[in-house]
């Protein structure tokens, strides 16, 4: 007899179907054959992970077609099964697995917009804090550079691919599977609102800025990145239009020496 | 963010598995069910939907159920995953926390399915070793639900019920009957599902769920499967009836999963659930008044059926206020930009 742990290692491996099976004598069912009943296990498994899947990436289900996606999700789940039972955040790695898979090396969109579906995933799973209003700082001394705090679901996705067109022509129930993707870097902000999730594509600048200011480097060293890369940036309506989106979520005198070492530099 | 929560006890009487496509109209409607049931993992997080939890918890007397702790795993518990089980419970205050006896994890794997354990000395050593670890952490009594199960170890010492029955004597922790768990096994692995309930400790049951089953023939195979896709069924109702006859009444939870449909069906089987209920002690009075000229005769398990607590709907905090941010600049957008919105 298995002592239990090497029986549950065993019979885990056989309904991931990583092995041919268990052996059948360690099994019973009544009158049934029990390893018809053990693929009752296997079937239950990959069909309720798959469905965490194909709702968390249902433009990339419609851009392969629905057969290739689980035909692809059995395959990750297979090799890649969930770590831990918070299934909110299965699917990190599923963008990369895509991108693997040989049949889609022509389809390099596939993998790109999983990437920005996953990144939609993980906004919904955050927290939003309390939006700031500049008025809140108005007699506030917060020094020459202050450290802008941004909402935790704030995401930022730079691709090659125009990966925000083609997940917006999905949005609509018509579009055509394989309308309207280029080779076009399109850079993406997306937060958390309420229950919904704001897309905005950015140009390179405020790209950088938001990039700056999300990785807590501070607003002077954001906003000289964003104007090394387009002269022309206009740091008072980036900011206005920070708080009038309500992604500050505090701001306060700068505590590192990011800007300083920017300045510098 | 924390909330404070007034305690709302969960009467002994029906309530419903809050499932999300019900949430919005949960919290317009505020329809009148006695008390609201959630999975633990889904409320691990942060969105939108843990927020719409803590303006329910408000209203409605809150149950937490776990589903992926396995606590039948010989690997032990996830501490993790422990700790944010224990969160969930410090933020949300329910008044009681489930688990099933069951195993979902090993080999590293996460399965996303509920697997039986062999019954055995070792795998009760197992168990009530994680129990207590999970009693000790929440520090509270916390109860374990049987399983649906479409096949059994050769080498069991024991059934599942003589299983539970040792795990309480052992832990002190309480039972969740699950009676369509209960029916689905018994038809199952083929053994009488009345006498299983008669074989639990009565004392230690603390809740019941229901829900309904799906089947299905794989050649000569009739094979119930627990998918909770569909309403409560005649068999499982009798068997309802046969639990609660010999137990009085506890809080039961009707369980939807898949296919869920709108919410009024859920309430219409809590409706149910609680008129049953009440049928089955009516009768009971009558009897004990007929009876009454024995006097000594033993009265029926007195659970508060009458008396229970009563759970007053208190008005929603108006915490979202400091949520809405107005804004305070308004700006046109640049052309430049496109604004969409992805439904949750």
């Amino acid at each position: 007899m298995l002592p239990l742990e090497h029986l549950q290692t065993t019979m885990a491996r056989a309904v991931l179907a990583l092995e041919p099976s268990i052996g059948a004598k360690a099994l019973t069912a009544g009158k049934a054959d029990p390893l018809a009943r053990l693929r009752i296990y296997q079937n239950n498994t990959r069909s309720s992970l798959t469905a965490v899947l194909m709702a968390v990436f249902p433009v990339t289900v419609h851009l392969v077609d629905e057969r290739f996606f689980r035909y692809a999700a059995s395959e990750f789940i297979r090799r890649h099964p969930p770590a831990e039972s918070r299934l909110a955040r299965y699917g990190a790695g599923f963008p990369r697995f895509l991108k693997s898979i040989d049949t889609l090396s022509d389809m390099p969109i596939v993998a790109e917009t999983a990437r920005l579906e996953w990144a939609i995933a993980e906004a919904l799973d955050a927290a939003s804090l309390p939006a700031r209003s500049l008025a809140d700082f108005e007699n506030m001394d917060l020094g020459t550079s202050p450290d802008i705090l941004m909402q935790p679901s704030l995401r930022l996705i730079l691709s090659h691919w125009s990966i925000l067109s083609v997940w917006t022509a999905h949005q609509q129930d018509a579009a055509d599977r394989h309308s309207g993707w280029t080779r076009r870097a399109e850079r993406v902000a997306l937060w958390r609102a309420g229950d919904s999730i704001r897309l905005v594509r950015l140009d390179r600048a405020n790209f950088a800025f938001l990039h700056s200011l999300k990785h807590g480097l501070g607003l002077e060293h954001a906003a000289g990145r964003a104007l090394a890369l387009d002269p022309g940036f206009d740091l008072v309506s980036a900011l206005v239009r920070l708080f009038g989106d309500g992604l500050v979520t505090a701001v306060r005198a700068a505590a590192n020496s990011h800007s300083n070492s920017w300045r510098q530099s | 963010m924390s909330v404070m929560f007034s305690p709302l006890a969960i009467p002994a009487s029906a309530g419903i598995g809050l499932r999300s496509p019900h949430i919005a109209e949960m919290l317009t409607r505020r329809p009148s069910a006695g008390w609201l049931e959630v999975h633990a993992e889904n409320y691990m997080g942060d969105g939108a939907g843990v927020e719409a939890l803590e303006r329910l918890r408000q209203i409605y007397p809150l149950s937490v159920h776990g589903v992926g702790l396995s606590l039948g795993s010989a690997g032990g518990l996830d501490r993790d995953h422990l700790e944010r089980l224990r969160k969930v419970c410090e933020r949300f205050e329910p008044d009681l926390v489930s688990e099933h006896l069951a195993w979902s994890v090993a080999d590293g794997a996460y399965l996303n399915d509920l697997l039986p354990l062999r019954y055995d000395e070792e795998a009760l050593a197992v168990v009530a070793r994680n129990v207590e670890t999970l009693q000790d952490t929440l520090k509270r009594r916390v109860l374990i639900e049987n399983l649906s199960a479409y096949l059994a170890f050769a080498d069991s010492s024991m059934n599942e019920a003589e299983f539970l029955a040792a795990l309480v004597a052992r832990t002190g922790c309480g039972l969740l009957l699950d009676v369509n768990n209960v029916h689905v096994s018994a038809h199952n692995l083929q053994y009488d599902s009345e006498a299983f309930i008669d074989a639990l400790p009565a004392e230690a049951i603390g809740e019941i769920h229901l829900a309904g089953h799906a089947t299905n023939q794989v050649g000569t195979d009739t094979v119930l499967i627990d998918d909770h896709g569909s309403r409560v069924p005649p068999v499982v109702w009798a068997l309802y009836r046969h639990a609660i006859d010999r137990l009085g009444p506890r809080p039961t939870l009707i369980e939807w999963d898949t296919d869920v449909p709108v919410l009024d069906v859920l309430l219409g089987e809590a409706m149910w659930a609680d008129m049953l209920t009440a049928s089955i002690m009516f009768n009971r009075r009558q009897a004990a008044r007929r009876d009454q000229t024995t006097e000594a005769r033993a009265r029926p398990i007195s659970l508060s059926y009458e008396c229970e607590t009563t759970t007053s709907m208190p008005v929603l905090a108006a915490f979202a206020a400091a949520r809405v941010a107005k804004r305070s600049v308004s700006l046109a957008l640049p052309s430049l930009e496109e604004i969409y919105h992805a439904a949750a």
